[in-house]
């Protein structure tokens, strides 16, 4: 029978927890003597083959040994345990590592957001060239020639012939009249061009939203609906909006579309000049001659068209002060968004 | 324009709202209203005249008709003076007019005894106080009556018309007039003139001629209330560049029943300026406007508003607004006064109603319609998907200016003849439309190192044009600037970018070849020949990356270290593709071996790996170069290559043994070549 000196057993486990350095030599000694094959272990096993005298004796001893090198395990692990500070110690409040992320630009994330709210309630997306005739610019859309009218649009001109920058993207609406046939549901977001002096409202440049949508009974009434959600979802909170009586060519009737303060709410503050309301787009119901140009009987067909400035409805839901901003390719603008 | 709230006050009997009130009113029914500013005991309204209402409202006559119909009181008529002629006196004037196309109305009296002297205090003050400089009576009359009724009129000196003959015609090309600001405007076939008997006396409808200008002498003028052709004051107007209240006036249309009630207000007010004997009257009006005469379903008013108007509220409404309305079943017929030529349809009294009635009157609903789903935009897909994985991989998106000028131009070796050029560019340097998107990301470089930046990273997605057809087409490119490139370490950088891209979007058979071909878009002038690739997808060419060269670079002040990709993202967004397949992971363990091989300094990697995959075959799974260096410790014009090989089976666990076979295999086969030695 294998004899055990639980004497000798107590002094090797006093050496090697003594030896041990670290938590990971802590728990080689542990199993050691408690794995399966450990030494406390197999004493355990060899006390089934006892005697009834020597196993009282025995099983007394190995139990106070258990009890003794269990505690200095413990004793050893709250040292290496403890905190020391300067050794494996950090500091919580030193900051995190920095990522070098990508960014959007702030104008394509306003462009998505915006189509997404658009696609929502039910129009599809379609797009348009930035050159353009004058045909598509202004004829099609009852902008006669000679007219005081085309003054409002200050138009870049290619140099040979007599294409232009679109000034606008409403003429998308009438390349997509020319192939589809109402009921029409459509917006058309793209950069546009105006010939005038820059300063921090306005640039030669800028992004336009067109939409478009004709139906039987398309009417007032249902454009305001339509576009207080497009307003209400995209800042984030409900947004009144209101009619003035404006004047474009191709709508009649025309509006000038205000909405109310996001600032005050509409009690009226600095931002907008103590009104309560911004003054945000134009929009109207589709001029008959519009149809026409396109093939489209006016008789019976009716509907709202209206045109957003991207840019500024960036520069409000983000307070950006200069629309030049956008086109500047500055990083430390481009890296907040 | 600006009007004075005392003088629109007095063509009403009743007080009117107060200004700022009155201000509110007319922005939210007619226009909008800039300022109200005191003046003394006066306020001044600046109103912002809808273009298609200056016809009708660029008067006091005319905003007190559209204030009347908004606050449902009616204006006072204007005091008029017949035009009775006194026989005797002087010889008439012979007036003839050449093109009643071109000037469908021409009416003058010719007034004997006048005398020129300072205007009264009240018509001083008036036209003082919206901004108009008090000159002397006549000519303050005839600014009067411009303000006061929207007619222009015109004084000519009678005693400076040679021969009593006025001749009122088209202009030839090369005729030169001097008008009264002692401008000579040598003038075109498009201008209408008047002529006496020698000279060109008055650039019509524009500004009088200097010859014939009202001075202090004057006795006798012919006081002039003539209506011509929009299109023909507009283009002269702006050709010359010679703009003035009356051309303003008269290039959005006159009513040409208006020359008469003007001449007989004008004369009526003479009468209180000094007077003088009305000697001739002429009004040659071949062709009279009659009033029009519109339709209207009434049912069409609610139907395009959304909101119910009783039908005595529409009739009000427009006859307030001096439309006259006849009621036949479900139908109004309105017949238009001839002041409002901007009423010419339908809609356009839907408008009318819809205003005045209020727009705030109308409760939004939404619209009742069948489902149709959205069509999708394939174009914004990919877009969307090419900017996210660009933003993934660590980039910022730039929008830059679709132009460039003659600087970038010539680094990129274009033409001018080439370049879509713009014909009034807003500044030198943005002549040309872009035929590419790099310069001005290189520009975007220059500026945010400027800034500090050190490591850039930026790509736009935005249209070039080519002059061939005036096409546009989508460009995405991009690039990275870091102030270290060891091991050329930029270029990889960049590959890296645009493998997980075109990876991403699913473009299948990507390569990169050597530069050689003459690309078609990108000028083939700005790669640094030895390090830039052709990025192929199968045998197409889908863009390039690599290296500037140093000349563009220089020129453009950019520097060193630049990697730029440029890629054809319609031809992209063709070969993109969703469709992708999961492929089952194995369930038996791989294994790992390197390999280093020392190969002379001009061989490619993809020959080498060529070499390993087929001596390999289908258990080595992946191959991955880890690290590629030459210089020191290395024998010269050799680099050395390591790679990860990668040898797993789909059926089985590859034993050790099996793996070493192969991996001596493939030893073997890359020191078939001599010059090239495995070190491992």
């Amino acid at each position: 029978m294998l004899k055990i000196d639980l004497k000798k057993l107590k002094i090797e486990a006093q050496k090697s927890l003594k030896s041990a350095k670290n938590l990971k030599d802590l728990d080689g000694v542990f199993r050691s003597y408690f794995g399966k094959k450990g030494e406390i272990t197999q004493a355990f096993n060899l006390i089934k083959d006892m005697s009834k005298e020597v196993r009282a004796k025995f099983g007394k001893d190995l139990n106070n040994l258990k009890r003794f090198i269990e505690k200095s395990i413990e004793g050893k692990k709250a040292i290496f345990t403890k905190v020391v500070p300067g050794k494996e110690w950090l500091d919580v409040t030193a900051p995190g590592k920095k990522l070098s992320l990508g960014h959007l630009h702030p104008l394509t994330v306003t462009i998505r957001k915006a189509i997404e709210i658009f696609q929502e309630m039910g129009f599809t997306v379609v797009e348009g060239p930035e050159i353009e005739n004058e045909f598509y610019n202004f004829d099609a859309l009852n902008v006669p020639p000679d007219h005081p009218a085309r003054d409002l649009w200050d138009t870049f001109w290619l140099k040979d012939g007599k294409m232009l920058l679109r000034t606008h993207t409403s003429p998308v609406q009438i390349h997509y009249m020319e192939k589809n046939n109402p009921p029409l549901r459509i917006i058309a977001p793209g950069r546009v061009f105006r010939y005038e002096a820059t300063d921090a409202s306005h640039d030669v440049q800028f992004y336009h939203l067109e939409g478009l949508m004709v139906g039987k009974t398309i009417s007032v009434a249902n454009f305001i609906a339509i576009i207080q959600e497009f307003f209400s979802r995209f800042f984030g909170k409900e947004v009144k909006v209101r009619l003035r009586p404006s004047y474009f060519p191709f709508v009649e009737p025309g509006f000038e579309v205000d909405m109310s303060c996001l600032t005050c709410g509409g009690l009226g503050c600095s931002v907008c000049k103590k009104t309560g309301w911004l003054e945000i787009m134009g929009a109207g119901m589709v001029h008959p001659n519009v149809y026409n140009a396109c093939a489209i009987n006016s008789k019976e067909w009716q509907g709202f068209a209206f045109g957003i400035g991207l840019d500024r409805l960036a520069m409000m839901k983000y307070k950006i002060n200069d629309i030049r901003l956008f086109y500047s390719g500055d990083l430390r603008f481009l890296e907040q968004f | 324009m600006k009007f004075s709230y005392n003088w629109l006050q007095s063509f009403f009997k009743e007080k009117l709202p107060k200004p700022e009130k009155l201000a509110d009113i007319l922005t939210m029914h007619s226009f909008e209203v800039e300022s109200v500013v005191k003046k003394g005991n006066d306020f001044i309204l600046d109103i912002d005249i809808l273009p298609n209402r200056s016809q009708d409202c660029f008067s006091y006559q005319g905003l007190a008709r559209e204030v009347g119909a908004l606050l449902n009181k009616k204006p006072k008529k204007l005091e008029q003076e017949k035009l009775l002629v006194e026989k005797g006196g002087l010889e008439p004037v012979k007036i003839e007019v050449r093109s009643s196309s071109i000037i469908p109305r021409y009416t003058a009296i010719l007034i004997e005894g006048i005398k020129i002297k300072k205007s009264p205090d009240w018509l001083k003050n008036n036209l003082e106080a919206v901004g108009i400089r008090s000159i002397n009576n006549i000519v303050d009359l005839t600014n009067w009556i411009m303000l006061e009724t929207g007619q222009p009129l015109h004084a000519f000196d009678y005693d400076k018309i040679f021969g009593k003959k006025m001749v009122v015609r088209m202009a030839r090309a090369g005729e030169r007039v001097i008008t009264l600001d002692e401008k000579t405007h040598k003038l075109d076939d498009g201008a209408i003139i008047i002529e006496d008997q020698e000279r060109l006396i008055d650039l019509a409808g524009i500004m009088g001629g200097k010859v014939s200008e009202v001075t202090n002498e004057t006795k006798s003028i012919i006081l002039q209330a003539a209506n011509f052709d929009r299109r023909s004051i507009y283009i002269t107007a702006k050709k010359l560049n010679q703009k003035t209240q009356a051309s303003d006036i008269y290039s959005q249309g006159v009513d040409p029943n208006l020359t008469k009630p003007a001449l007989e207000r004008a004369y009526f007010l003479l009468n209180k300026l000094g007077g003088g004997k009305i000697r001739q009257v002429v009004d040659i009006y071949p062709k009279k406007i009659k009033s029009r005469k519109i339709k209207i379903n009434i049912g069409y008013f609610s139907s395009l508003l959304g909101r119910e108007i009783p039908v005595k509220r529409i009739t009000d409404i427009l006859e307030s607004l001096e439309f006259k309305v006849k009621q036949i079943k479900s139908d109004l017929i309105v017949e238009i006064p001839t002041f409002r030529a901007d009423i010419n349809l339908g809609e356009d009294l839907v408008e009318e109603v819809g205003r005045v009635y209020g727009y705030e009157a109308i409760k939004p609903f939404f619209p009742v319609s069948s489902l149709i789903p959205p069509k999708r935009n394939i174009n914004l897909f990919w877009e969307n998907k090419a900017k996210d994985a660009l933003k993934e991989a660590g980039f910022n998106e730039v929008y830059n200016y679709s132009f460039f000028g003659d600087k970038e131009a010539e680094s990129f070796g274009y033409n001018p003849q080439e370049l879509i050029e713009i014909k009034n560019p807003a500044n030198i340097e943005q002549k040309y439309l872009r035929a590419t998107l790099i310069p001005n990301l290189l520009k975007n470089v220059q500026k945010n190192q400027d800034l500090n930046f050190k490591e850039i990273s930026i790509f736009e997605l935005g249209k070039i044009f080519i002059k061939k057809g005036l096409a546009e087409k989508r460009m995405l490119s991009g690039l990275v600037s870091t102030i270290q490139n060891k091991k050329n370490e930029g270029f990889y950088e960049v590959k890296g970018v645009v493998e997980t891209l075109l990876n991403k979007l699913g473009v299948a058979d990507v390569w990169y070849d050597e530069f050689k071909a003459t690309p078609e878009d990108t000028k083939n002038t700005i790669w640094n020949r030895k390090k830039c690739a052709e990025i192929k997808s199968s045998q197409e060419e889908i863009g390039f990356l690599g290296e500037i060269t140093q000349t563009i670079r220089k020129k453009l002040e950019v520097p060193e270290n630049v990697f730029v990709f440029d890629l054809d993202f319609e031809k992209l967004s063709k070969l993109a593709s969703e469709e992708q397949e999961y492929r089952p992971i194995s369930q038996y363990p791989s294994a790992i071996r390197d390999l280093a091989i020392l190969v002379p300094q001009n061989v490619k990697v993809d020959d080498v790996l060529n070499i390993m995959e087929q001596a390999g075959g289908k258990l080595v799974i992946d191959i991955d170069l880890f690290d590629m260096y030459e210089g020191e410790n290395l024998p010269d014009g050799k680099k050395n290559l390591a790679f990860h090989i990668i040898y797993q089976a789909e059926d089985r666990t590859l034993k050790s043994n099996e793996i070493n076979k192969l991996h001596q295999k493939i030893v073997k086969a890359l020191e078939k070549n001599p010059e090239w030695e495995v070190r491992c």
